[in-house]
């Protein structure tokens, strides 16, 4: 790993020196211990504040998408022949790389505006899990040795090793070596476990009805609508959001559990095709929502159903926005049986 | 009479205007009984139909949305109804999977010429809701 923040370094240094990108987007060491923070660096020396550890858990598409469009609004008063543009480097993992993938075909920015330096990974850990560890307790001092994470706090020392503390969405990531990249970094990790992706989800389709719904209402209950999941998710980048349109009001305000629950289902829906599993909506929460168990039932149908995996190539384009005409029907009511084949 | 007797489902029926609404219209015209539970709203497809106004709708208090539009091939602006076929093949499954009833969000196809199939869809899909009883999940009580 440190051989990786060694050549990240390096290819930073040598992209922003021969001006290749303007900013590049990575990981620096957070202010908090066992923390890393999304830095922008613009100098060749500021190379060296890059970091690349087991705490990097950001997914930093967001932020490529945010200063492609910050820049281009900025640009709108230009005269055509004279708007400049703004290359983004930017440091990334698999999931990371799927969002981009995912920008791309949505025609958010083009290919040549971003430089990828891929990174292979082995998955990040859970800030709640080290937390849960370590009994709630602030972390005074950490380090991390290796696959061991030394934490200091006021109870005294003690040692977690990482497997231990894995966030579930890495610990069956398909796709935890970058998709596309101009620089790759280190050698291509060994897989995760991709076979057990979907157990949690198949595990709750088995549920009776009135128990999902009844985890739903409950995991919804404890939502406050900080819209944290929505700050933080790369596919969502919508000027307005639909939350925030007011004609028509799309969702309540009111203190009423349904429009909470409304919210809900709608930012999770707009996800079919377009969550890359990368764990920032849940990683943000600070209620602790288990979002993921519903987004992943959307990847899984949108594979199932139209052979999708959001992002996993430049060609797939996102499944809601083609169509064939013998896709599955199984769900349409005939009168004639009195119900649909499913 | 008892409170569950008065009860009559409520259902949203989101058509598209070339098929499913001249398919009613002609119900009409041919004089097709078929129970008066349905509202029809009129969308110029249904490939225009938000997945939002489903959703919408039941939090509003339908007991059961309808969503119907021409057949897959026959669509007025070509394809909308397969691009429909997509979105509403994910968001039934999803609904179903939070643990709404698969009965309360039906979809189907009907053609400008089956003012019959209309009213038997109608027929159908009201006999369902009301199987189901009242909507209590994600209805607003405000």
């Amino acid at each position: 790993m440190e051989n990786i923040e060694k050549k990240m370094r390096e290819e930073a240094r040598r992209l922003l020196e021969e001006k290749r990108v303007d900013v590049l987007i990575g990981y620096e060491a957070g202010t908090l211990p066992l923390t890393a923070t999304p830095c922008f660096i613009t100098a060749p020396e500021e190379a060296e504040r890059l970091v690349w550890n087991r705490f990097c858990n950001h997914n930093l598409a967001k932020y490529v998408h945010d200063v492609i469009s910050q820049h281009r609004n900025s640009q709108k008063r230009v005269k055509p022949e004279d708007r400049k543009k703004k290359v983004v480097g930017v440091v990334a993992r698999g999931c990371t790389t799927r969002s981009i993938v995912i920008h791309l075909q949505e025609r958010q920015y083009g290919r040549d505006e971003v430089v990828i330096i891929g990174v292979p990974c082995t998955g990040y850990a859970d800030r709640r899990k080290v937390s849960q560890a370590l009994g709630g307790e602030a972390v005074l001092e950490g380090a991390l040795e290796g696959d061991v994470i030394r934490a200091v706090t006021e109870g005294g020392e003690k040692k977690i090793a990482v497997a231990d503390v894995l966030a579930d969405n890495c610990r069956t990531c398909r796709f935890n070596n970058p998709i596309i990249s101009d620089v790759m970094v280190g050698e291509a990790a060994p897989p995760m476990n991709p076979e057990a992706e979907y157990d949690e989800v198949t595990a709750f389709e088995n549920l009776p009805i009135e128990e999902r719904w009844a985890y739903f209402v409950k995991e919804m209950g404890k939502c406050i609508r900080c819209y944290a999941c929505r700050q933080a998710c790369p596919s969502c980048y919508c000027p307005v959001c639909f939350v925030e349109q007011s004609r028509p009001a799309w969702v309540g305000i009111s203190d009423d559990p349904s429009d909470t629950q409304v919210f809900q289902i709608m930012r999770l829906y707009h996800m079919v095709g377009r969550c890359v599993d990368c764990g920032s909506c849940v990683s943000v929460c600070p209620m602790g929502v288990d979002l993921r168990k519903f987004l992943k039932k959307l990847d899984k149908d949108a594979f199932e159903l139209f052979q999708n995996r959001a992002g996993s190539s430049l060609e797939d384009l996102p499944p809601l926005s083609r169509h064939r005409e013998n896709d599955n029907e199984d769900f349409i009511y005939h009168p004639e049986i009195g119900g649909h084949n499913t | 009479m008892s409170e569950n007797e008065a009860w009559e489902p409520k259902i949203v029926a989101i058509v598209c205007n070339w098929c499913t609404y001249a398919g009613a219209d002609l119900a009409g015209i041919s004089r097709i009984q078929y129970p008066p539970n349905v509202r029809i709203i009129r969308t110029p497809c249904t490939g225009r139909i938000n997945p939002f106004y489903i959703v919408k709708a039941l939090q509003q208090g339908a007991d059961g949305v309808l969503v119907s539009g021409c057949h897959p091939g026959e669509c007025h602006y070509l394809t909308g109804n397969l691009s429909a076929r997509r979105k509403f093949a994910m968001l039934k499954r999803f609904l179903n999977y939070l643990g709404l009833e698969a009965d309360r969000t039906i979809f189907t196809w009907v053609s400008a010429s089956e003012g019959e199939r209309f009213a038997n869809v109608i027929r159908g899909v009201t006999e369902k809701v009301r199987k189901l009883g009242p909507a209590t999940k994600l209805v607003k009580s405000l």
